[in-house]
């Protein structure tokens, strides 16, 4: 998932919080769920709820682009249905799948390639026609048209759609809605099939968990006569609960409820409120006093982009403020890349790891309340697929580093990789990352803690809205990153991250010996359909990747937030790492 | 016995600075009678301006105290209510300035200006007989194509034509007393003359008494009779124009004269400015303020520094000198 | 007159030269503006596109901008556009902006003309009441500082100017919030409403930004006042005006404040042309989706059109006050005229 801007946030969050210096005492960081604020305690139908965010307006409305994990949520619950959805509970319950527009899971073909899904009845668009098949197969095709969607959402349908290759800009040969001929448009149609309520998707690789694949806004419906293409991102035609009254970035959204929606064909949302006004590009410390001070309709209100660093002790430390705060993981794992490609030698990527001071990388950022140090690629939210993987031998429990472990683990690869060594120790390692103060402030600490071990590190800062594409063509011998679960899965991570063609593949690892047998064990895990056996197979893969060190592992980023005193069922949902805003209700 | 028109005595002028007080005038006392022209010479600094700036009240500032009296026609303008001295300024007593460009507004037009200066004093004139007014005063001070002019900008005119329009602006209230400050000092050469000889026509016409600042002697010569000499804000000699030029008693009028001449024309094969600079006015040498530049204070066993000369009968002029009455005498002839 | 269709024909001869000038400079501008950005090293067509972004995709969104156009074909099609409109993309996913097109922002969804029209009337709302006030208070305050030089007028000036000049309008901003807003609740938080919307709301939104500008502005018109009337006050002009037996009230409006007030006019023209072009940190404070704050989202998110355009029509708000002033200056100022 995309989160640019939380990303940037929390960067500028860090250096507030540095810069007023060493609040390390009072309040911890630490598991708390909303207490009453997260239950239905006094809750009556009606009101609107407010939603303060600094950010100016949102990432993206429309379905097809929409990346950002909190928003992914929001939307679903409000304006854009899906065949599948999340659960619409707290903890590890919403995790699970369950039919939205669909009347089940779907149903898939043996080898795991095709999956068809039947459409329930009276699911409808706010202007009372029905959402059809084909609204759904139009709104899938909207991804491949590059010129519209860019990539700015996920690219599933394109890499899992039975469409040949071709010489689109996605390397399609279809080339969406708005390019295609009549002969590439029926390679989609071949792929999307459309049977009265049947849809049928025809995929060129097993997908064992096509079920959360749709639960992605990427895989919705958008009706053709009102599709707008780029426009189409301020507003959006709702088939949920909610629809979206006016959208103007830099002042507000206002989303009231939708009166041609039908709640008999909904199982999955219970709407409250009347109206959810968002008001963009408030001040962040203008939010935290107003949530605060908790008067007059700031009772009604949430935040999206949570509380100021400086705040954090306040918001903590007092416990009358106890049933309206969250803090908990947001679904992030941040890591470093190795190209396994020119650091081809374990014994250099574990010495690095060992001798990098990941304890200041953290204390840079924010400290504890920013995250805890990941010890897997998967994010702890994904709890069927989490487990705190054995990280490399010597390495300190409270992220300081291994100087001596280190050095060890370099006198090593003197005999087994001496060129390596020699350029490690000598010219030194390149490093990439993306031109931000954030890290200017990170370069420092990977060059002193590293420079202590032997090993030189190479600032090789780069235009950050050219970061990826970048290091798509050149890349160095380290790489930052940071990665979400696309859905509560870990065939979202693992794959994409370290597998072949894996969307987020960096690390150049298919030129590792050991990457065979890896890749052999996540195709096997990708059409594992018994979900328990598929966790363990995930913990498995996690565990190969920090055995070879193929990358390091950061923080599992957390993340606090803090409600109004009227707002209920505010709870954290675990597949976003915010609230179920549709869900969300008002006391009194 | 007639009263003089304007009888100042022992005026004193302080101005607080930073630095500490600056005594510009200290103890002047003069009468100018009606329609009598007198000047008053000095350098720069030697408090001649503000002299007749106070005869105004126009010495503004937070930190300024005037003492002494000035009494016009027996009133006594130091003592009056502001308003009071409102209603003589530009009535009775009026003033030319040393720079015209900066002394006339340049956001009106002369005529605005000239008819403002009526018609404070006039309430109730009409726009016409304004009209007529200023047209008739400004073709009075010389000034071609009234009619076009009156429309024009301060800036559209020349330096003398300025002056020109200062004095018809002053004159138009037919004051009893007019103060020239330095009115040719930023003019060419050619025009002095003219503005001199402009005022001096006005003041036969009107009968105005004329007090005449400046710091130039020849100015002096050609338009008045009496002359007192300023030096560090005190008077150091009042005589007849004649006996100023013919017979100066004091020391510093004679360097002053001598300066002139000598550079008045080069044939003079000698220059003889006085040697020195005046004294700082924050900080005053006791005695004499002429003592430092005095080539005849060493005769005087030290009197010169401790002892401050009053004015007293030296022939037909009066002087402030320590000097023995006979000696000043005996050097006014040596000088001859 | 002969005399006053002569001046007529000076006015206009200057009015028509500032004008031109004028005219010659926004091009400059416009050319410098759009030099500026196409010299910058973000890439325009990079940053149309997502994470999930592949060379060929940003490739085929240059050309489809006209980023990979020599750069005086980009300016040429940029004021045509200005003029005649402009469709960006080509096939029937492109999208047409109509004259005055400034560009499309690909972050917004939107024409940047609209943005541009949706924003500038809250920065004016902005712009106009705080100059009002300013000018009214800084004006008025230093009129009497400088007459009551060293009494209380004074001293109260200079808590102004203390206050203005110390303090960021950021802090004075969130201070002004937190008091009048969150903690005593006499004013709604602020939230632009258009002036025809609801003018009780748009006033209770614009009441604390004005002040907070005003506050901040004012100090140094009090200090201008104040120093202009003393500087005045000291010219021949007044002291002859003084000489003239004219009665104070006459004196200080006629003669000191006119020639006070007449240089503070024109830098006041500049100061609001400024703030036209976005209160940024005042409308980021007080949540007022203007100008500034488009442009300081664009900044944030890259978003080059949007850059451009805001550039561009601060550049001539500022071009366009420089000129006015001048020729107000011609107006108010008989020397400047005849130059």
């Amino acid at each position: 998932m995309k989160r640019n801007r939380i990303i940037a946030a929390i960067a500028t969050a860090g250096l507030f919080f540095s810069a007023c210096g060493g609040s390390g005492m009072g309040a911890q960081s630490g598991e708390e769920t909303g207490g009453r604020s997260a239950t239905a305690d006094g809750i009556k139908d009606g009101g609107t709820l407010y939603v303060l965010t600094f950010q100016e307006g949102a990432s993206n409305l429309d379905p097809q682009r929409v990346y950002t994990g909190a928003e992914l949520g929001a939307y679903g619950s409000t304006y854009a249905r899906t065949l599948t959805s999340y659960v619409p509970a707290a903890g590890k319950e919403g995790a699970g799948v369950v039919p939205d527009m669909a009347t089940d899971l779907g149903t898939a073909s043996e080898d795991l390639k095709t999956w068809s899904f039947t459409l329930r009845d009276g699911v409808t668009w706010e202007d009372g026609s029905d959402v059809t098949c084909g609204d759904i197969a139009y709104g899938i095709s909207r991804t491949f048209a590059a010129e519209v969607t860019a990539g700015e959402g996920p690219m599933y349908a394109t890499t899992y759609l039975d469409i040949a290759e071709g010489d689109s800009d996605f390397g399609s040969a279809y080339p969406g809605p708005w390019l295609a001929t009549a002969e590439q448009q029926a390679l989609f149609d071949a792929a999307v099939a459309c049977d009265g309520t049947t849809i049928t998707f025809h995929l060129k690789v097993p997908v064992a968990d096509f079920a959360y694949t749709v639960s992605l806004l990427a895989f919705g419906p958008v009706p053709q006569a009102q599709d707008t293409a780029d426009q189409y991102a301020l507003k959006p035609f709702s088939n949920g609960p909610f629809k979206i009254e006016s959208y103007e970035a830099g002042k507000e959204m206002v989303m009231v409820r939708n009166e041609n929606w039908n709640p008999d064909s909904d199982p999955v949302r219970k709407p409250h409120v009347d109206k959810i006004i968002w008001q963009y590009g408030v001040d962040e410390a203008v939010i935290d006093e107003r949530m605060l001070a908790d008067s007059g309709d700031d009772q009604n209100a949430i935040v999206y982009g949570g509380i100021q660093p400086e705040n954090l002790q306040t918001v903590f430390g007092d416990d009358s403020l106890k049933d309206r705060r969250t803090d908990g993981f947001d679904g992030f794992v941040s890591y470093t890349m190795f190209n396994n490609e020119t650091v081809n030698c374990i014994e250099v990527r574990q010495a690095i790891w060992l001798g990098l001071d990941r304890e200041a990388l953290r204390t840079a950022a924010g400290g504890p309340f920013t995250g805890e140090f990941a010890k897997s690629f998967v994010a702890p939210l994904l709890a069927t697929d989490y487990e705190a993987a054995t990280l490399v031998d010597g390495l300190n429990e409270d992220g300081t580093p291994n100087v001596e472990a280190a050095t060890a683990a370099l006198d090593k690869a003197k005999t087994a990789c001496p060129e390596l060594h020699a350029r490690a120790t000598g010219e030194g390692l390149r490093f990439d990352h993306p031109d931000s103060a954030s890290w200017q402030k990170n370069i420092a600490i990977w060059i002193d803690s590293l420079k202590a071990v032997g090993v030189n590190i190479i600032d090789n800062p780069i235009e950050p809205s050219k970061y990826y594409a970048t290091i798509n063509g050149d890349r160095g011998d380290l790489m930052r990153s940071g990665w979400a679960a696309d859905w509560a899965n870990a065939s979202t991570v693992i794959p994409e991250l370290f597998g072949a063609g894996g969307g987020f593949n960096y690390t150049n690892n298919e030129k590792d010996p050991n990457f065979p047998a890896f890749d052999e064990k996540v195709q096997l895990a990708k059409s594992e359909t018994d979900r328990a056996k598929q966790a363990s197979l995930w913990k498995e893969l996690n565990q190969v990747i920090m055995d070879n060190a193929w990358a390091i592992p950061g923080s599992a980023t957390k993340s606090q937030n803090l409600v109004g005193s009227n707002v209920r069922l505010a709870y954290q949902w675990m597949p976003f790492g915010w609230y179920n805003l549709g869900a969300i209700g008002l006391a009194g | 016995m007639t009263q003089p028109l304007l009888s100042v005595r022992d005026l004193h002028v302080n101005f607080g600075t930073g630095e500490g007080d600056v005594q510009a005038v200290r103890g002047v006392s003069f009468d100018i009678g009606r329609g009598e022209t007198l000047a008053i010479v000095g350098e720069s600094g030697s408090g001649k301006s503000v002299t007749a700036s106070a005869i105004m009240r126009l010495n503004f500032g937070a930190d300024v105290r005037v003492s002494g009296s000035a009494l016009f026609e027996g009133q006594d303008i130091l003592a009056m209510s502001e308003e009071e001295v409102r209603l003589k300024r530009g009535s009775d007593i009026a003033m030319i300035f040393q720079d015209p460009l900066t002394a006339l507004n340049p956001f009106y037009t002369v005529g605005n200006q000239i008819a403002e200066a009526y018609a404070i004093h006039h309430h109730g004139t009409s726009k016409k007989e304004l009209r007529d007014l200023v047209l008739d005063s400004i073709s009075k001070v010389g000034i071609p194509e009234p009619l076009k002019r009156i429309n024009q900008y301060p800036h559209e005119f020349s330096g003398g034509m300025r002056q020109r329009i200062v004095i018809a602006m002053a004159l138009i209230n037919r004051p009893k007393l007019l103060i020239a400050d330095e009115p040719t000092t930023a003019l060419d050469v050619t025009v002095q003359a003219q503005i001199l000889e402009l005022i001096s026509a006005m003041q036969e016409e009107h009968g105005s008494a004329v007090i005449l600042i400046t710091h130039d002697l020849g100015v002096v010569a050609e338009v008045t009779k009496r002359v007192l000499v300023m030096y560090a804000g005190r008077l150091v000699e009042v005589a007849s124009v004649e006996d100023v030029f013919s017979s100066p008693t004091h020391p510093y009028t004679r360097g002053l004269l001598n300066s002139v001449r000598s550079l008045d024309s080069e044939r003079h094969s000698h220059l003889e400015p006085i040697p020195g600079t005046p004294p700082s006015l924050i900080d005053l040498p006791s005695g004499c303020p002429f003592h430092s530049r005095c080539l005849y204070a060493a005769s005087l066993n030290g009197r010169c520094s401790t002892e401050v000369p009053e004015l007293k009968a030296v022939g037909n002029s009066f002087s402030a000198c320590h000097l023995p009455t006979a000696e000043l005498l005996s050097l006014v002839k040596a000088a001859q | 007159m002969t005399n006053t269709n002569e001046a007529v024909r000076y006015m206009f001869y200057f009015v028509a030269r500032r004008t031109f000038f004028a005219v010659v400079l926004l091009f400059v501008v416009s050319v410098f503006t759009f030099w500026i950005f196409s010299a910058l090293p973000a890439d325009p067509a990079a940053l149309t596109c997502g994470k999930n972004c592949r060379p060929e995709v940003i490739e085929a969104n240059r050309v489809r901008l006209g980023y990979d156009k020599p750069f005086i074909e980009q300016y040429g099609s940029y004021m045509k556009g200005i003029f005649a409109g402009r469709t960006y993309g080509e096939d029937e996913s492109g999208i047409h902006c109509s004259a005055p097109s400034l560009g499309y922002s690909y972050d917004r969804h939107e024409c940047v003309s609209s943005l541009v029209a949706k924003t500038l009337p809250v920065t004016v709302s902005i712009a106009v009441g705080a100059f009002v006030l300013w000018m009214f208070f800084g004006i008025a305050l230093g009129t009497l500082a400088a007459l009551r030089r060293g009494k209380w007028p004074d001293h109260l000036a200079t808590v102004f100017s203390v206050v203005g000049i110390s303090f960021p309008s950021f802090f004075l901003g969130l201070l002004s919030v937190l008091i009048f807003v969150i903690w005593t609740n006499i004013l709604p938080f602020p939230h632009y409403v258009g002036i025809s919307e609801n003018p009780m709301k748009w006033f209770t939104a614009l009441i604390l930004p004005w002040f907070v500008l005003a506050l901040l502005s004012a100090s140094t018109y009090i200090r201008l006042t104040r120093n202009g009337i003393l500087e005045v006050m000291n010219e021949e002009f007044v002291r002859l005006g003084i000489a003239k037996g004219l009665p104070r009230k006459k004196l200080i409006v006629k003669y000191v404040l006119r020639a006070a007030l007449t240089p503070i006019a024109t830098i006041a023209g500049i100061d609001l042309a400024f703030l036209l072009g976005g209160a940024i940190v005042t409308e980021s404070v007080f949540n007022l989706p203007g100008l500034g704050k488009l442009t300081i989202a664009a900044v944030v998110n890259s978003d080059l059109p949007i850059l451009v355009a805001t550039t561009l029509v601060s550049a001539v708000f500022i071009v366009i006050a420089n000129a006015f002033v001048d020729i107000m200056y011609g107006f108010l100022d008989p020397r400047v005229r005849s130059k």
